[in-house]
Parts: C-alpha cells; structure tokens; sequence
C-alpha cells in the first residue's frame, strides 16, 4: 500500500512525541495512546482519506495534552516544595528558640516529629483541598486538619492530654474516627460533613470515659478537661458545618 | 481532576466518556469512536485529549482500568479496557439529572434552541 511509509513514519514520530509526557502518565497510558494513534491511522487508510491533515491535527492535539499533563506535574511538584518550604520555615521558631531563649531547648526527636507532622499534615491539605473549588470545602478541611495536628501535638509531644494515663489512647481512636469516615464518604463533603460530626461526638465523649475510668487529669478540675475538650468538640463541628455548606452549594 | 468535584458541572470531555462506558467496557479507540458516534460526530476527541480525561478520571474514582485483553473486532494487539464504577455511575446519573432538571426549566419558559431572541 503506497501511504505504508508514511503511515510508519508518522507512528514513529508520535512514538518520540509520547515521550515528552510525564514518565508516570506515559507509562500508564503510552501504550494505549500509540495503539489509538495507530487504530486511527488504519481507519483513515482504510477510508482512503488523507493523512497528513489528520496526522497534523493528532500532533497538534497531543501536543496540548503534553504541555497540560507536564503542568500538571510541576505544579504537584510545586506542592511538595511549598510545604516542605512551610515545614521548614515554621521549624526555623523552634530553632532560634534553642540558639537564642533561655530555658528553651528543643531535643532532635522533637524537631522530627514537629516536621513530620507539619509536612504531613500541609500534603494532606495540598491533597484533598486542591481537588476542589470550593472555598467551604477547603476550609473544612483546613480546620480539620489544623484541629488533629494540634490534638496529636499536644499528646505526643506536650504530654498526654489526660495526665500519665492509658486513657490518652481514645484520642488516636477519635482520629481513627475521622479516617474511617473520611473513606466512606469518599471525601464527599456531604459524608465528610457526618465524618466531623462523628469525630466531635467521640472528643465529647473522651472526657466522661476518662472521668469513669479515673485519669489524673481531673486533678486540677473538672471543669477545664470538659472545656478543653468541648473546645477541640466545637472546632470539629465547625469543620462538618462548614462541609455542609460546601455540600449545600452543589449545583 | 475532582474526587469527585462533585458540586460542579462535569467537563464535556469527562461526560462523554462517562456515557460511553455506561453500556459496556471499552478500550481507547473504542471510546472514541462511542463519543463521535454518541454526539453524531460533533465531538472529536484526540488522543491526548482521551487519556489526559481517563488519568483524572480513574484519579477521581470515576471509571477504572480492566485486564488487557485482545478485541476481536480489531487486531490481535491486546487493549487496556476501561469500565465505570460505582461513582462514575452515580456521578453520571446526577449529572444527567441535572440536565433534566435545565431541560424542564427551559421547557417551562418555552424556550427552545430556535426561540432566542437576544438584541432583538
């Protein structure tokens, strides 16, 4: 057939094109894109139609995504870098704390886990709330998350909430709460929303457990555990409010 | 792409696809050539265009990836299929229903595509 080597020419030159993807997405889709390029081609062919017009388009086409799919990828990167950025600049208190203050003395493991909860924490929020518009939604998941990084902070690195007691181990179970409801609902904010609610619920009800069971805590009163906990209760429920707004405003 | 931006419109590109699956699995050309039939050959998806959508699609939940199998109807090269799950049926059907839902309204003002007047 007299369009044979063209036909072969163009495939591999869209070959050499699909290698200027990004190397995940051209090695999930190259494959399939040179098998559709070339189903394309046969089709064309087959109808006797011309190929030049058709491959220039296809190039042209494919060019896009390119430039699209490579923004894509920085961008991500981008994400990486700012928070990473973020991480570090926070981190640059407690270390001028340890060169210049007095009394302040920040241990090594201190600084890693303050990082790696901060770089966790800021992918996290890159993660989720980048995938959407809305303005609710990302501050649900903001607070969210700001609300467990200051919980976790405090257990982990502070001391536990509820004295030198096992009863600090309901709060991993809170968060537990969050992530299991966060799967379910598919990080829809509607089931994100009754995520939040459900965390709330099981942080009100940390402080009745650990008044039954007898945590320490209760020896400075009362009052400030319940307070500081329906403080941590009100920020959750702000979170799932605020998602149900994001939910309320679908089109 | 969305997980799942659920509270906006889908892309034209991500709609299409989605009606294209709804029946059967299919692989890319076989995609392709569903949505040019679906919108009578107004819509012409490219390549990039194609796998650019599927990436933030099977990203998103939307559809998901099949084992690689040969179409007897073509060569004996084995495809990548591509099938809905159970969000990208959910998320089609809502979308359809809110074009129902412009469509009744429209319907209701007694508009009709040759009824527009604008600057007259």
């Amino acid at each position: 057939m007299a369009s044979e080597p063209f036909l072969r020419r163009y495939r591999n030159w869209y070959a050499k094109l699909l290698r200027l993807y990004p190397k995940a997405h051209r090695e999930r889709f190259g494959e399939g894109m040179e098998q559709t390029f070339n189903d394309l081609c046969r089709e064309r062919v087959k109808a006797e139609r011309g190929l030049f017009s058709f491959a220039l388009w296809m190039f042209f086409e494919t060019s896009t995504g390119i430039m699209r799919e490579n923004m894509t990828s920085i961008i991500m990167q981008k994400s990486i870098i700012r928070v990473a950025l973020g991480t570090g600049l926070i981190l640059l208190i407690p270390l001028f704390g340890n060169l210049f203050v007095d009394g302040w003395d920040w241990p090594l493991p201190a600084f890693v886990l303050a990082g790696t909860l901060l770089f966790g924490t800021g992918l996290t929020y890159e993660l989720v709330a980048r995938k959407m518009n809305n303005k609710a939604y990302r501050f649900a998941v903001g607070l969210a998350l700001a609300t467990a990084f200051i919980l976790t902070w405090m257990n982990l690195a502070v001391g536990g909430i509820l004295g030198d007691h096992p009863a600090n181990l309901m709060y991993p179970g809170v968060l537990l709460v969050g992530f299991i409801g966060t799967i379910i609902a598919r990080l829809k904010p509607q089931g994100m929303s009754r995520a939040l609610f459900a965390m709330a619920f099981a942080m009100a009800l940390v402080p009745v457990m650990a008044l039954i069971v007898g945590a320490p805590a209760f020896a400075n009163g009362v009052a400030a555990v319940f307070g500081l906990h329906g403080f941590f209760a009100m920020l959750w429920v702000g979170s799932a409010l605020l998602f149900r707004r994001a939910s309320a405003n679908r089109l | 792409m969305q997980k799942n931006k659920s509270n906006t419109p889908l892309t034209p590109a991500v709609l299409h696809i989605l009606l294209a699956l709804s029946t059967r699995e299919r692989h890319g050309y076989g995609i392709m050539k569903e949505v040019e039939s679906d919108s009578q050959g107004k819509v012409k998806m490219g390549p990039g265009t194609l796998y650019g959508s599927i990436g933030r699609m099977i990203e998103a939940g939307l559809i998901r990836e099949s084992d690689k199998r040969v179409d007897p109807e073509m060569d004996d090269e084995r495809r990548v299929y591509y099938k809905l799950t159970g969000l990208g049926q959910s998320t089609l059907a809502a979308e359809l229903e809110r074009y129902r839902e412009v469509v009744a309204v429209a319907k209701k003002k007694q508009l009709a595509p040759s009824s527009f007047a604008y600057g007259i």
